[in-house]
C-alpha cells in the first residue's frame, strides 16, 4: 500500500512540476519541493533526481534556459529605453549685433538661429548582483556626448550616402563595480550612475560621472502618541453595552527619517603625460604671459549630507546640501573661464564664442537641492528647488576680465509639480523657474537642453508627460529663457552658435519606451 | 591495392576494439574515482572474468563531458549536471541520466581537546567565513580559530561553500589542504583548529566530529538527511544504461556494491 501511494505521489509530483510555466520554474526552484517530498518519504532520492534532471533538461530548451550565467552572479537585470524626439531649438542675438557688416553667416541685430531635428536614443544596460555583496553594472548608449544620448536622423556626412551610420554609434555609458558589504554603505567605482542628489540646474541628467563614490544611508523610525482610549459611558437610544461604551483610537504619529551622506571623487580631466620628456611646454592662454602647462589631473570632489523626512499621509521633505570643489588642473579645462563677451562678434577666432567657455578655475560651489511633496486626495504634488552659490565668484569674475562682477555667483531654481509617471494613464506636469548667473556654476555640467548648456540665463520650463502604457510615455518639454545680466556673455558650449544668447527657446516632443 | 586492404584491416581492427563488450570506460569525479570505483571494479571483475576497466578520475566535469562526447559509458560525478551541460547534451542528442550510487557526508571536525560540544549551522557559516574568529564567540573557551579547508580545485571546497556558507567566501586566513588526511592531521595537532572531512576521516587521531544543530554526522543521519552537510554522488549515463554499464551500475547499488561503498567511507544509499 505504501509503495502504491508513493508511486502515485511521485507521478503527481512530476505532473505538478511539469504543468508549472517553464519560464518561471527552474529545476533549482523545484529543489525545495522535491526535498520535501523526499523528507516525507513520498518519493526516493533517486526519483527526485530523475525529476530534477528532467526539469533541467526541459528548462534548458526554453529561451530563458539558454541564457548561461556564471555562478558568482546572483541576479541580473536587463533594462533600457528607446526614445524618438522632435526638437525645435532657437536662439537670438542681442541688440549690439552686428559688429561687422551683416551678410550670409554674419549675425545681425536680434537675429534668430533656429534648428529643427528628429532624433533617437537607445540605452541598454545590465545591473548585476554578485556574490558576497558585490555588484556591477554596464550600460551602452548612443552618442559620444556626456550630456546627450541623442542621435540626429540624417546628419551623417554624405560620404556613405543617405541613411549612413556615421553618427549611429554605441558608447559605453556606464561601467562600474561596487560593494555593499558594510552596513548602510555602498561603495562604487568606475563610470557610474549619478550617486548624488541633483537637479537639472547643476547636473545634466545624462552625465555618468567617472571615479569613486561612497554612499551612506540610515533610516530612523519614530512613533509618537497613539493607542486606544475608552470614553465614559454615554447615552444610547439602543442602550446596552455596545452603545454605552465608545472606543476611540488614535493613530500614532510616525516619522521616518532617512539620513544620508554621499561623497564622490570624480576624475574630471586626466593630464597626459604627467611627466613629459624634456622641458614642460608653456601657454599664454590665461594671462598673456607664458606659463607652464599644468600637468596634474583634475578631480571634482563632492560632499553631500542630507535627509529625507517622511511624515504620515504621504508628506515628505528632502534636502541635500552639497559642496563641490576641484583639485588639480588637467590638460583640457585649465584655461581660465571667460564665457563670452557682450562686445565681441559671434564669429571669428577672436569672437565671443572663441573665448573660453569651459574653464573650471575658481569654483567652490555650495548647492542645496530640496523637495517637499504631499498628496491632494490621490494626486501627488510637490514643490522643489535648488540654490547654489560659488564662494569663489570674485576670483572667477576677475579671471574672466570682469572684476566688478563677482556678485554674479548665485543660481536658483524653484518649481511645482503635479502628478507622477508610474503606470498607464498616469500624467505629470512640472513647471519651474531657473536663474543661473555667469560665475555661479560649472557650465560643463548644467543641463544641455533647457537653457542650451548655458549660464547667465533665466527663464521658465514646462515638462508634461502622459503614460500611454506601462512602458510607453509621451513627453513634451518647453523652455523659454533670456540673458540674465546683459553686460556679460552667456557662458557654456551649447548647440546654438550665439554668445551672448539674448533669448532662447526650446520645444521637445518625445515618445519613450522603457523596458 | 595492398595499401587499401591494409587500411581496411586496420579500420576493422579499431572498430572491433571499440566494440569489445567486456571493456567499460568510466571517467569523472576524483572523489568517486580515487578509491570507491576502482574497488568496485576489482570486485566486479572477480565476478565477471575477462572484463576490463578504463577508469580516469579527473573531476566531475570530465565525467559529464565524457557522456556528452560519447567517450565513456559512465560518468562519475559528485555534483549534479549543470544546466549548461544538460543543454550541451541535448544539443548533441544525448540524455544525461543520473543514478545515485552513494551519499557523501561532510563532517565538521575540531581538535579533541576543544571543549565545544556542538555547533549550529549559523555558527559553522560564521566560523568558515571568518565572521567570528575566536572560539569564545561560539561557546568555546577562547583562542583564535584556525581554519583548514580543501584547496580551491576540490569539488568539496565549493560544495561546502554552497551547503554551509550560503556561497560566501572562506575567511582570508583559512589554510588550504590537499586532502582529507591533511585536514584531519592539522586539526588533530592544533587545539584551535577546525576543518571539514569526509565521513571516513572522523575517527582520525586527535579530532572529533561536531554535531550540527544537534545532529551528529553518521551513516544513519546522512541517509535520513537529518544531518545538514551531505550530498549525493552519481553515475551519469546516456539515457538508460545497457550492457556492461548497466551491469556495473546494478552491481554498485546492489548490497555487495554498497558494502564496498561503506568500506571506503561513503554512506550507502540504503
Amino acid at each position: 500500500m505504501f509503495n502504491f501511494n508513493r508511486r502515485i505521489s511521485f507521478i503527481v509530483a512530476l505532473a505538478s512540476l511539469s504543468i508549472l510555466p517553464m519560464s518561471i520554474l527552474r529545476a533549482q526552484d523545484a529543489g525545495a519541493l522535491l526535498d520535501l517530498l523526499v523528507k516525507k518519504q513520498l518519493i526516493t532520492d533517486q526519483e527526485a533526481e530523475e525529476v530534477r534532471a528532467e526539469l533541467t533538461k526541459e528548462v534548458s530548451t526554453t529561451s530563458a534556459g539558454k541564457w548561461k550565467l556564471s555562478n558568482p552572479i546572483t541576479e541580473i537585470e536587463l533594462y533600457g529605453d528607446a526614445r524618438l524626439r522632435y526638437e525645435y531649438r532657437a536662439g537670438r542675438t542681442d541688440d549690439l549685433q552686428p559688429l561687422g557688416a551683416p551678410g550670409a553667416g554674419v549675425a545681425g541685430h536680434r537675429d534668430w538661429q533656429e534648428r529643427e531635428r528628429e532624433r533617437y536614443r537607445l540605452r541598454l544596460g545590465l545591473r548585476i548582483t554578485l556574490a558576497d555583496d558585490w555588484f556591477a553594472g554596464v550600460r551602452l548608449e548612443t552618442s559620444t556626448s556626456p550630456r546627450s544620448t541623442n542621435v540626429t536622423f540624417g546628419d551623417d556626412s554624405g560620404v556613405n550616402g543617405p541613411f549612413s551610420k556615421d553618427s549611429d554609434r554605441i558608447s559605453v555609458g556606464q561601467a562600474y563595480l561596487g560593494y555593499k558589504g558594510f552596513h548602510d554603505i555602498t561603495l562604487t567605482a568606475g563610470r557610474m550612475p549619478q550617486p548624488l542628489i541633483t537637479t537639472l540646474m547643476t547636473w545634466d541628467g545624462d552625465i555618468n560621472p567617472e571615479g569613486l563614490a561612497e554612499q551612506w544611508k540610515h533610516t530612523f523610525n519614530f512613533e509618537f502618541g497613539g493607542g486606544t482610549t475608552e470614553s465614559a459611558a454615554g447615552y444610547s437610544k439602543e442602550g446596552g453595552k455596545g452603545g454605552a461604551i465608545a472606543q476611540s483610537s488614535s493613530e500614532p504619529f510616525k516619522l521616518k527619517i532617512d539620513v544620508f551622506a554621499n561623497f564622490a571623487q570624480f576624475v574630471y580631466d586626466d593630464s597626459n603625460p604627467e611627466n613629459p620628456l624634456g622641458a614642460r611646454s608653456t601657454t599664454s592662454a590665461n594671462t598673456g604671459n607664458p606659463q607652464l602647462v599644468p600637468n596634474t589631473d583634475a578631480f571634482m570632489l563632492a560632499w553631500q549630507v542630507g535627509a529625507r523626512f517622511t511624515f504620515p499621509k504621504n508628506i515628505y521633505a528632502q534636502i541635500a546640501p552639497t559642496l563641490y570643489n576641484y583639485t588639480g588642473n588637467g590638460d583640457t579645462f585649465n584655461v581660465h573661464y571667460v564665457g563670452g563677451s557682450e562686445t565681441l562678434p559671434n564669429g571669428g577666432t577672436s569672437g565671443s564664442l572663441a573665448t573660453n567657455q569651459t574653464g573650471i578655475n575658481s569654483l567652490l560651489v555650495f548647492d542645496m537641492p530640496w523637495e517637499i511633496g504631499w498628496k491632494l486626495g490621490e494626486l501627488p504634488m510637490r514643490i522643489f528647488g535648488d540654490f547654489a552659490v560659488n564662494f569663489e565668484g570674485d576670483d572667477r569674475a576677475l579671471a574672466a576680465g570682469h572684476p566688478g562682477k563677482g556678485d554674479q555667483r548665485y543660481a536658483y531654481q524653484i518649481g511645482v509639480g503635479v502628478g507622477q509617471l508610474k503606470a498607464k494613464r498616469d500624467w505629470q506636469i512640472n513647471v519651474f523657474w531657473q536663474h543661473t548667473e555667469q560665475y555661479s556654476l560649472d557650465p560643463n555640467l548644467v543641463d544641455s537642453d533647457l537653457f542650451d548648456s548655458r549660464v547667465n540665463m533665466e527663464g521658465v520650463a514646462v515638462q508634461a508627460g502622459y503614460m500611454l502604457s506601462d512602458a510607453v510615455t509621451f513627453n513634451i518639454t518647453y523652455g523659454y529663457g533670456w540673458r540674465s545680466d546683459s553686460s556679460l556673455g552667456t557662458g557654456g558650449t551649447g548647440d546654438i552658435g550665439i554668445n551672448p544668447l539674448d533669448e532662447y527657446q526650446i520645444f521637445q516632443a518625445d515618445l519613450n519606451v522603457k523596458f | 591495392m595492398k595499401i587499401k586492404s591494409a587500411l581496411i584491416l586496420i579500420a576493422v581492427g579499431f572498430a572491433s576494439l571499440e566494440a569489445r563488450a567486456d571493456r567499460l570506460v568510466i571517467k569523472g569525479s576524483d572523489t568517486l574515482g580515487a578509491k570507491l570505483v576502482p574497488q568496485l571494479a576489482e570486485q566486479f571483475k572477480a565476478q565477471h572474468p575477462g572484463t576490463t576497466f578504463d577508469i580516469a578520475a579527473e573531476g566531475s566535469t570530465t565525467g559529464i563531458a565524457a557522456i556528452i562526447d560519447g567517450t565513456a559509458e559512465i560518468g562519475m560525478s559528485s555534483r549534479r549536471a549543470k544546466p549548461a551541460e544538460v543543454s550541451a547534451a541535448t544539443g548533441k542528442g544525448k540524455n544525461l541520466k543520473p543514478t545515485i550510487v552513494a551519499y557523501d557526508g561532510i563532517a565538521v571536525i575540531v581538535n579533541s581537546a576543544n571543549p565545544i560540544k556542538g555547533l549550529t549551522k549559523k555558527q559553522v557559516e560564521q566560523i568558515f567565513t571568518g565572521e567570528v574568529s575566536d572560539w569564545s564567540a561560539v561557546g568555546g573557551s577562547g583562542g583564535k580559530i584556525s581554519i583548514y579547508t580543501r584547496n580551491t580545485s576540490s569539488g568539496t571546497y565549493s560544495d561546502f561553500k554552497e551547503m554551509a556558507m550560503k556561497k560566501r567566501d572562506y575567511a582570508g586566513s583559512s589554510q588550504k589542504m590537499a586532502g582529507n588526511e591533511q585536514i584531519a592531521a592539522e586539526v588533530g595537532k592544533n587545539p584551535n583548529g577546525v576543518g571539514y572531512v569526509g565521513m571516513a576521516y572522523v575517527k582520525a587521531s586527535g579530532v572529533k566530529a561536531m554535531p550540527v544543530d544537534g545532529v551528529t554526522p553518521s551513516a544513519q543521519s546522512v541517509q535520513q538527511h537529518s544531518y545538514a552537510y551531505w550530498r549525493p554522488t552519481f553515475y551519469y549515463t546516456n539515457g538508460e544504461p545497457s550492457g556492461l554499464a548497466k551491469q556495473f551500475l546494478d552491481f554498485t547499488i546492489a548490497p555487495a556494491g554498497q558494502k564496498i561503498v561503506a568500506q571506503v567511507g561513503f554512506v550507502p544509499i540504503k
